[in-house]
């Protein structure tokens, strides 16, 4: 006990000489908790600059027009002929246009049934789409409007025409996300995401420094030669800084900044710890596989961003082609997203995540596989240094 | 004379040191691992990951209590729609709601039982719909096609019941991205990114070895005649330029051609504008590289920052929207005007003309890291020597 305890005492040595390490875990996440919270701190975008070409300038159309400015999505910027919005648009200036054609109001009081033009620029998916959802919502409403005038001509009361100009009210409920917040959906994943990233990069940094450095031998002298003794001495700092990492960032998430949590925070706790661990249990996997820091590193690095699409919270997993949906599984991530879900929308418990809980804790047997070759590189040291 | 001189001279360093930093590249297995196989793994792993880019048929449980010509009429548009797909009609909303738990549906229609009889009557009858949040693509897919069938039952009723013509024709362009594909989206923007990411990890691995091995470049200078911080960066910046030009190619134009992504740019003015963003990246890196002392130091600081970057290009969350502050801060970065230029250009099919301000954007930027890069070797040259 008082050998491990001396060995916890040299890392932590280590973590003071050398800023690096406390920089590359805390202030990492750190930078990233400012930006993503910053980034996406309206949830909506509001105010997004929506063209229009009124060629036909009446009452109607700047109704039209100042009706669409008047909604929280859309601000007018306006256009004298269609060539200016239209490059405006391909240069990614506008996310959308609408053209009001000449004789628009004319042909609208004949009952003429007068086109209304839209374009809507969907390269730019959040504007795009939320664009195109407004200028629908603002094209309905304006040909509703020109039915009410003609249903009250015809004498029926208020009632009744609304019920004539919009038969089907669709009354749209979202699970788990009642304000359609993007910080909230997002953030909750990818902020994980990268602290599933720092775990694994600084795991092996951790473990492959001791074969770079040339310190493995003087490290496993001090466990009495046992590889186990060695690294779970070596890495428990690293696992308490990870632990209040991920348990500081659920508190920062659900109880700080509110995003709605149906369950308890308990099973978020949970499911964070299981995702340290995993991660942790992938990091020395990774480097028992390849004990060299340099490839170790540059593998760790180019599967964690990976493991960030392949968490399927952006595309979804039964989306993806067949044969890389199964890649998902071997990222903690993926895991930690499934418990996630069920707790924050449905607040399930045990009996909704022990399958996802099980998955990870198989992740804790990785390291074991190939501990032998991780020994046999700590005791010879003949991979190459750098 | 001696200006003859001095331009043989110059030349002469210029080409030993961009012979020089080939050699390292070429010798260095890590480097090249993350220069071409980084560089062109990712660009085709994405690919392959958003193939589909789209959720298409997205299972849908239907609770239909009012059961009449209406709903169903309306639950069939709703199930012809290219976004859902109704796969099972349960009795209750806890039955669907226990579905949805289970990951087998991802959005909920609920009919009461008076829709039918209130639309008779001629009056409102309200549909509910729950979508799954857990991905935007789920609510999105949800929202279309329920939205869609809505609009399109609404306008039979109005017709069939009422004799009330729809007002004004609505005509709707999409001329890029029709179907709201994530690939068209994202890999449009990745691409870029790829570029200027794995030559600033490449190229920091690079110079961490070599200033861990206490020979860095900003010793050369000392060995040349005159000041030659110049001949340094631009040596060793075209031997980048040699590799990224191979590199950047295939990832601008024979991925997406490989991938039937849009093309609708001439290939001269794609290779216009992968100039300007190479040269940029080029100086970009060498300025930000200089943070790099230490070999693998680069990954475990700075691999957190690509998403980041990849948000501040605008590709997603839309520039108008984008705080201030994190405004500025993009304008540090080559790729937040390259990945726009490429995107405008490529996909959106614009002119040289119209990514203009994106290529001037460039030019400057690329004009301020030449300065600073140069600057930063002057500085390290003096800390070297200080040093011994």
């Amino acid at each position: 006990m008082k050998k491990f305890l001396r060995i916890v005492w040299r890392e932590l040595g280590i973590i003071r000489k050398r800023p690096l390490y406390i920089l590359a875990s805390v202030g990492v996440l750190a930078v990233n908790i400012v930006f993503y919270t910053t980034f996406f701190r309206d949830g909506l975008p509001s105010k997004l600059p929506i063209g229009l070409v009124d060629l036909d300038r009446t009452s109607t159309s700047r109704a039209f027009s100042q009706q669409l400015d008047a909604t929280q999505l859309g601000q007018v910027v306006y256009y004298d002929d269609l060539h200016l919005a239209r490059h405006d648009m391909e240069t990614g200036k506008l996310t959308s246009f609408v053209v009001i054609p000449e004789g628009f109001n004319a042909d609208l009081q004949a009952q003429h049934q007068p086109h209304m033009a839209y374009y809507v620029n969907s390269l730019y998916f959040v504007g795009g789409a939320l664009a195109y959802k407004d200028i629908m919502t603002m094209v309905n409403l304006t040909n509703g409007a020109v039915q009410r005038e003609i249903l009250r001509a015809k004498g029926y009361n208020e009632r009744t025409a609304r019920a004539m100009i919009q038969p089907i009210v669709l009354d749209q409920h979202q699970i788990g996300n009642p304000a359609t917040n993007y910080g909230v959906y997002l953030n909750g994943v990818l902020l994980p995401g990268i602290l599933e990233m720092i775990v694994i990069l600084v795991t092996i940094y951790a473990v492959g420094s001791e074969l770079k450095y040339g310190t493995s031998r003087q490290l496993l002298g001090m466990a009495d030669g046992s590889i186990e003794k060695a690294l779970l001495g070596k890495l428990l700092p690293y696992n308490v800084i990870f632990t209040v990492l991920g348990i500081g960032l659920e508190l920062l998430l659900f109880h700080w900044f509110h995003y709605p949590l149906r369950g308890s925070i308990g099973w978020m706790f949970l499911d964070m710890l299981l995702l340290v661990s995993a991660s942790e249990a992938l990091g020395m996997f990774l480097v028992e596989l390849f004990p060299v820091l340099r490839l170790a590193v540059s593998v760790g690095a180019i599967l964690s961003v990976l493991g960030i699409s392949l968490a399927g919270f952006s595309l979804p997993v039964e989306a993806m082609p067949p044969y890389i949906q199964g890649f998902s599984a071997i990222f903690p991530l993926r895991h930690y997203y499934l418990i996630h879900v069920q707790e924050t929308l449905w607040g399930s418990g045990f009996a909704g995540c022990w399958k996802e809980v099980v998955h990870l804790l198989l992740f804790l047997f990785l390291p074991a596989v190939l501990m032998g070759r991780l020994n046999h590189a700590y005791i010879y040291q003949d991979y190459e240094r750098d | 004379m001696k200006g003859i001189n001095f331009v043989s001279t110059w030349f002469r360093d210029w080409y030993s040191i961009f012979v020089h930093e080939l050699r390292l590249i070429f010798s260095d297995a890590g480097a090249m691992v993350i220069f071409f196989v980084g560089g062109l793994l990712y660009p085709v792993l994405y690919n392959l990951i958003y193939m589909n880019g789209t959720v298409d048929e997205m299972p849908v449980a239907v609770v239909d209590l009012s059961d009449g010509a209406y709903s169903r009429r309306y639950l069939q548009k709703v199930d012809a729609t290219r976004e859902c797909e109704i796969l099972l009609y349960c009795t209750s909303l806890e039955e669907a709601r226990q579905l949805m738990q289970k990951r087998t549906v991802h959005g909920i229609i609920y009919v009461p039982a008076d829709f039918d009889s209130r639309i008779v009557r001629g009056e409102q009858g309200f549909i509910s719909t729950y979508a799954d949040m857990s991905s935007f693509l789920y609510y999105k897919s949800l929202t279309m096609g329920t939205s869609l069938a809505m609009l399109d039952e609404m306008h039979q009723i109005q017709i069939e019941n009422y004799q009330l013509p729809q007002m004004v024709e609505p005509e709707e362009n999409m001329p890029y991205n029709r179907p709201f594909s994530y690939t068209i989206f994202f890999i449009s923007a990745a691409l870029m990114l790829v570029i200027q990411q794995t030559m600033f990890y490449g190229s920091s691995l690079l110079a961490g070895t070599l200033r861990e091995q206490n020979r860095s470049f900003a010793s050369l200078p000392r060995q040349l005649q005159g000041l030659g911080v110049g001949r340094v960066v631009l040596g060793r910046g075209a031997a980048y330029m040699a590799v990224y030009l191979v590199v950047g190619t295939i990832i601008a134009l024979l991925v997406p051609w490989l991938f039937r992504l849009p093309q609708r740019a001439d290939w001269t003015e794609i290779m216009i504008l992968l100039l300007f963003f190479i040269v940029d990246c080029i100086f970009f890196t060498f300025t930000w590289s200089t943070l790099i002392w230490k070999r693998e130091t680069v990954f475990v600081l700075f691999l957190s920052a690509s998403p980041i970057i990849l948000f501040l290009t605008g590709f997603s969350w839309p520039t108008s929207a984008i705080p201030t502050f994190w405004q500025w801060v993009s304008y540090l970065f080559p790729s937040t005007f390259g990945c726009r230029a490429f995107i405008n250009l490529n996909t959106a099919g614009g002119t040289l003309a119209t990514v203009a301000p994106e290529i001037r954007a460039l030019a400057i930027q690329a004009a301020v890291y030449y300065f600073l890069s140069c600057a930063a070797i002057y500085v390290e040259n003096l800390i070297v020597k200080k040093r011994g």
